[in-house]
């Protein structure tokens, strides 16, 4: 009976995000009965902490996911990303916002290049960021010497660090900044022209070019996007953490595919939006969580993973059909 | 209202001279031909280099290691080949590996009898592996990147389980069948998989594979099965994954449950240098096995033109792009001539 | 009374809330040539996909000799003897045309196993037996030309041996001796009992060939008849007379400024090509589909990149290296496929109507929604769309609604050019009149058309010029007034070898 009320008053896509949040309180409920202080003001803070990096990689997917592409170049340019800002901050609060620049441009840069490699070169998505994602392992093993230089092991300048752990309000700085990302990129999809073009090359390419609209410009906008916020979590992760090390960006590629098509974004294009990747960031993020709450080993989270994943796309795919 | 006499018949005559039978061959293998160029250019390239540094040509140890050290790639891009030729893609290739190569660590220490039997049940775990893919994808309708970027992580999970340490290890004799260090037995491995590719090309199912990713559409309309042909297509796939595993075991000295990891995005590469089409219909297996060997001859060229080890993956990112890029415009090229 | 080989019987269906057919009934003989044909979107298309398994009807039933069938796909249909060449073509690209011939029914060779060496022979025999030699079996189906294609389907489907054989516009790129090809097969066929059931819009060809026609308007069936005037079946078509179809042809002004001319263009298919467009003029493009009108558009629009030759808006020398420069300077292109390359099916009458004029509608990178929902409504209320609302997806409505949204958003975008290709494909009577009214208002108001159909009548009367594309390069040119369909059709068709 409510099922089909919420129906009513939620189309499709709004409804997955309210999924996503449904499963992530639901899981939440579940650790906090597991491990009291699980849900507590402490405990859901830490787990959001967490997510945002998820999630902050997740706005640069759901760009490039939202015109049918993928990035799978995320680990390498996170990497790259946090070592270039330990090596040129060198733990100094005076150079943190010229290395902050720098990285985030570099960031956006790589993101660039994917997408004209894309775009103008017409070579797949997968091959093009795939190519990547090793030039840039490449490169940032190569000029650091495996992680072996003078400035490699240098601290990320105190105030990342606080930015991820000290905070306002009892809310971290990185939380912040997380929801001023939620808010930006939700107004650029939906408000601005950009967005517009981005949801109608997602759709129709062709049709898109054929209306006037600069399909090319849009895809190496989009890969740039995604390249600054790879660089932008891998800037918070070192900052989480206090130094940079050589494969933190692993984990963020297939859990940040994940978190967006959770949140209903389409993998094939045209459909969704950044709400709904935060939704799936946070829902997964408390579900690993709540796997370790329950003491279960290694294996037996992976497996759990993979199955609730699946479980999720089993639903949506049946709603495609009665919707 | 029709005539009451039926006129001459019609023939519709040739305009021109045909093209030759290889001038047709060669339209319909480009991928497959830019390969065994490619590797050939490759192999004397790294041939070279070693006269230079070493002093000498490569030997049978080059040979045979570079041949051990590769099949479980070569296989992995069969798999992927496989399921890429459906219009999908298998996220879960290195999942199977782990689990197969963890499996085999585990079991494989037995005689003789016990060897063959586990191995046989480990190929049949490939299979079901596929099978799950295959029916997630077929009958629940969902998009391949997606089930097999879930069940990687299901995969991986019951491998760590089967194997929560690196250890165990295989018996002499099975290595010595699958990967001999000494002879380079596994060379034999190369024809064997272009027979069984020309083969699976002649078959009914071999046929469907290549329709459906063609266009399914028009496929079923013509009574092929989509549903079944992709399952089969994904179980085919895991077996030669779980095959991959196989020769992964017999070539390490202790098992290990996530070596195998690498082997998803690696097969991919593969089977892209291989000529296979990202969007269905077209390519060979046996393009994936050459495109194998080429990453490793790429590997092999940087080690010994000394370049930085740690550039490596630089170089092989610039390699895969160079080599896209210029498969497309060669291929627009022996189109146009028409 | 002999049983027919092939009865729909009351036969409905619906896309999405919009009847295609209502109670259609329909009978075919043994033996005979039975031609169907109507309007666009009067239903024919859709009854040959229900006769020939693709589609399931909603109400009604299919017998074939008598008995009632439920197809449950094209499978079915074959195996019941019935076999559909439909008008889009069923070809694998990047198989060989031998390997798309002899799909699941390959010669096999040792162990079972298919011979592919024989499969290129068997393909070779049996294109020789119905006189097809400029196929080369062992070339790809993607590197073949379109009328070579639509030939290998006919083949494919006749070498079948069908009871029972429909053709969905067979003839649309093929050339004189091609359709003389075709017919002479059809006339085999009928020797030796086969139904055939074709669907055309060319009158000399019914005529010649078929025994009786039925005739479809809206939905359903409203005759079917041994002999018949073709005014009278235009009448019973449309619903009136052909004079009532078309607005009247506004003359030209006098010295009316040449805004779009093609000077020497060469392209993709497109040999070379000239032509002067004014500004008040419609200019019509006719032919068999694949002979170049498609790329001319492309290159006028930006789309294709041209070899040679030069293009002129305004008298002044332009090179377009992308839509979005051809739109700045005044150029509209409705194209082809309107579900493909047209509009976003899954997005909203109002993106879809707006989605040329975003830039307008921007202040500082934000989209003014009031404008955008003004605007959209105003396309929805000048052009009569018929719509639940502008928010609704675009793919819900019907074709001819469809097709007034996108006609709106170039309506928006304020071009003068406007190059309309096809734009009554797959529309309703009713929508088409109004297309055709709004075409000759837009002409009157100074506006410069370039108009492409394959539908010659349409080119015959709303045209003050038609260019005739044969191979790449205009074959004749036709002047208002006394334009005839028939004048169109034989500069399309006509060989080289004949005088």
């Amino acid at each position: 009976m409510s099922a089909s009320i919420i129906r009513q008053w939620l189309p499709r896509d709004r409804r997955r995000i309210l999924y996503a949040f449904l499963a992530a309180i639901i899981l939440f409920a579940i650790g906090e009965a597991v491990r009291p202080g699980f849900a507590s003001l402490d405990g859901i803070r830490a787990i959001l902490v967490v997510a945002s990096f998820v999630g902050l990689v997740a706005a640069g997917q759901t760009f490039v996911i939202l015109i049918g592409g993928i990035d799978l170049s995320v680990p390498w340019v996170l990497n790259a990303a946090s070592i270039l800002m330990v090596t040129s901050s060198l733990g100094q609060d005076a150079r943190a916002i010229p290395a902050l620049a720098l990285t985030l441009g570099v960031g956006a840069l790589i993101g660039a290049v994917n997408g004209a490699g894309i775009a103008l070169l017409g070579i797949p998505a997968v091959v093009m960021t795939l190519a990547m994602n090793g030039i840039m392992q490449g490169l940032t093993l190569g000029l650091s010497g495996g992680m072996t230089c003078t400035s490699c092991g240098a601290y990320a300048p105190p105030v990342i660090q606080a930015a991820v752990h000290q905070g306002l309000l009892g809310v971290p700085f990185v939380l912040w900044i997380w929801i001023v990302v939620l808010i930006a990129v939700s107004f650029l999809l939906a408000m601005t022209r950009f967005g517009r073009a981005t949801y109608t090359v997602g759709n129709n390419a062709r049709a898109s070019h054929l209306a006037g609209i600069n399909v090319s410009g849009i895809t190496i906008l989009l890969y740039a996007l995604s390249g600054f916020f790879s660089a932008m979590a891998g800037i918070m992760l070192v900052g989480f953490g206090g130094q940079a090390a050589l494969g933190m960006g692993d984990p963020y590629l297939f859990q940040s595919i994940a978190a967006v098509v959770i949140g209903g974004v389409y993998i094939l294009g045209g459909r969704g939006n950044y709400l709904g990747s935060v939704a799936g960031a946070i829902s997964l993020t408390v579900l690993v969580s709540v796997l370790l709450a329950f003491n279960m080993p290694d294996y037996g989270r992976s497996i759990v993973y993979g199955v609730v994943i699946l479980a999720l796309l089993l639903l949506y795919g049946r709603e495609e059909d009665s919707a | 209202m029709s005539s009451s006499h039926s006129p001459p018949e019609t023939v519709l005559a040739a305009s021109g001279p045909r093209r030759s039978r290889f001038s047709h061959f060669l339209v319909q293998n480009v991928g497959l031909a830019l390969v065994v160029a490619l590797l050939i250019a490759c192999i004397i390239l790294y041939c070279v280099l070693y006269l230079v540094t070493q002093h000498r040509l490569p030997g049978g140890f080059e040979l045979t290691s570079t041949l051990n050290n590769t099949m479980p790639l070569a296989f992995a891009g069969i798999a992927q080949s496989l399921v890429v030729l459906t219009r999908g893609i298998d996220l879960s290739v290195g999942g199977v590996i782990d689990l197969t190569n963890a499996m085999a660590a585990l079991t494989l220490n037995g005689g003789p009898v016990q060897t063959t039997l586990w191995t046989a049940a480990i190929l049949g775990v490939g299979v079901l592996c596929g099978l799950l893919n295959g029916v997630l994808v077929a009958v629940g309708r969902l998009q391949p990147i997606l089930v097999t970027l879930a069940t990687l992580s299901i995969f991986q999970g019951i491998a760590i389980k089967v194997l929560p340490q690196p250890g165990g290890a295989v018996p002499a004799g099975f290595t010595n069948v699958l990967a001999n260090p000494n002879w380079p037995v596994s060379l034999l491995y190369i024809p064997l998989i272009g027979l069984i590719w020309a083969v699976f090309r002649r078959t009914r199912l071999g046929v469907s594979v290549f329709a459906i990713g063609n266009d399914a559409m028009a496929a079923s309309s013509h009574g092929i099965s989509v549903k079944r042909t992709v399952i089969l297509a994904y179980m085919l796939g895991g077996f030669a994954s779980a095959c991959g595993g196989l020769i992964l075991a017999a070539t390490s000295t202790a098992g290990d449950a996530t070596t195998g990891n690498t082997y998803t995005l690696t097969s991919i590469v593969a089977a892209v240098l291989g000529g296979v089409s990202l969007f269905g219909g077209r390519g060979s297996g046996l393009g994936a096995v050459f495109g194998a060997f080429v990453t490793t001859m790429v590997v092999n060229i940087l080690f010994f033109a000394h370049i930085d080890p740690l550039y490596q993956t630089f170089y092989e990112g610039l390699f895969l792009l160079a080599a896209v890029v210029a498969a497309n415009v060669i291929g627009q090229i022996v189109r146009r001539r028409r | 009374m002999s049983i027919a080989a092939i009865e729909a019987v009351d036969v409905g269906k619906a896309y999405g809330g919009v009847a295609a057919l209502t109670k259609a009934s329909f009978t075919a003989e043994a033996g005979e040539v039975h031609a169907l044909v109507g309007e666009n979107g009067a239903g024919k298309s859709t009854l040959i996909k229900i006769l020939g398994g693709r589609v399931r009807p909603d109400q009604g039933e299919v017998r074939i000799g008598g008995r009632p069938v439920s197809l449950s796909g094209p499978e079915a249909a074959h195996k019941l003897g019935a076999w559909t060449v439909f008008q889009e073509l069923t070809l694998l690209p990047w198989m060989t045309v031998a390997e798309n011939l002899l799909l699941r029914r390959e010669p096999r060779g040792g162990f079972g196993l298919i011979d592919r060496a024989a499969t290129a022979r068997e393909a070779d025999a049996l294109l020789a037996r119905y006189g097809v030699m400029h196929v080369d079996p062992r070339a790809l189906v993607e590197d073949i030309s379109l009328a070579e294609r639509q030939v290998v389907e006919i083949v494919r489907a006749i070498s079948h041996d069908p009871q029972i054989l429909f053709l969905d516009e067979p003839t649309s790129s093929l050339v004189e001796r091609e359709v003389e090809w075709l017919f002479g097969q059809i006339r085999a066929l009928r020797q030796t009992g086969t139904c055939i059931v074709f669907t055309s819009h060319r009158w000399g060809e019914i005529r010649s060939i078929a025994d009786r026609i039925t005739i479809c308007r809206g939905g359903t069936d409203v005759g079917t008849f041994t002999d018949i005037d073709e005014d009278e079946a235009v009448r019973l078509m449309t619903g009136r007379r052909v004079e009532a179809l078309y607005p009247p042809l506004v003359p030209l002004p006098a010295a009316a400024p040449a805004v779009l001319e093609a000077a020497d263009l060469a392209g993709p298919n497109v040999k070379r090509i000239s032509f002067e467009l004014h500004a008040g003029e419609v200019l019509g493009l006719g032919g068999l589909a694949g002979h170049g009108h498609r790329e001319v558009f492309r290159l006028l629009f930006g789309d294709a990149h041209a070899n040679s030759g030069e293009i002129r808006v305004g008298g002044k020398s332009r090179h377009f290296r992308s839509p979005r420069a051809a739109i700045a300077a005044g150029i509209a292109l409705v194209p082809e496929d309107r579900k493909t390359e047209g509009l976003l099916l899954q997005m909203s009458v109002r993106d879809n109507a707006t989605l040329a004029i975003l830039k307008r509608l921007t202040h500082f990178g934000v989209l003014d929604r009031t404008a955008e929902r003004q605007a959209a409504q105003s396309v929805v209320d000048s052009l009569r769309v018929r719509t639940a609302g502008i928010g609704l997806a675009v793919g819900a409505l019907s074709g001819g609604n469809q097709q007034k949204v996108l006609l709106g958003r170039w309506l928006l975008a304020e071009c003068q050019i406007l190059l309309l290709y096809d734009v009554t494909r797959g529309v309703d009577v009713a929508t088409k009149h109004e297309i055709y009214e709004l075409v000759s208002r837009l002409a009157s108001e100074g506006h410069a058309i370039l108009f492409y159909s394959s539908d010659a009548e349409e080119l015959a009367h709303l045209c003050h010029r038609v260019l005739v594309m044969r191979e790449g390069v205009v074959a004749a040119e036709l002047s208002a007034p006394g334009i005839t369909a028939e004048d169109i059709v034989s500069a399309a068709v006509r060989d080289h070898l004949a005088a």
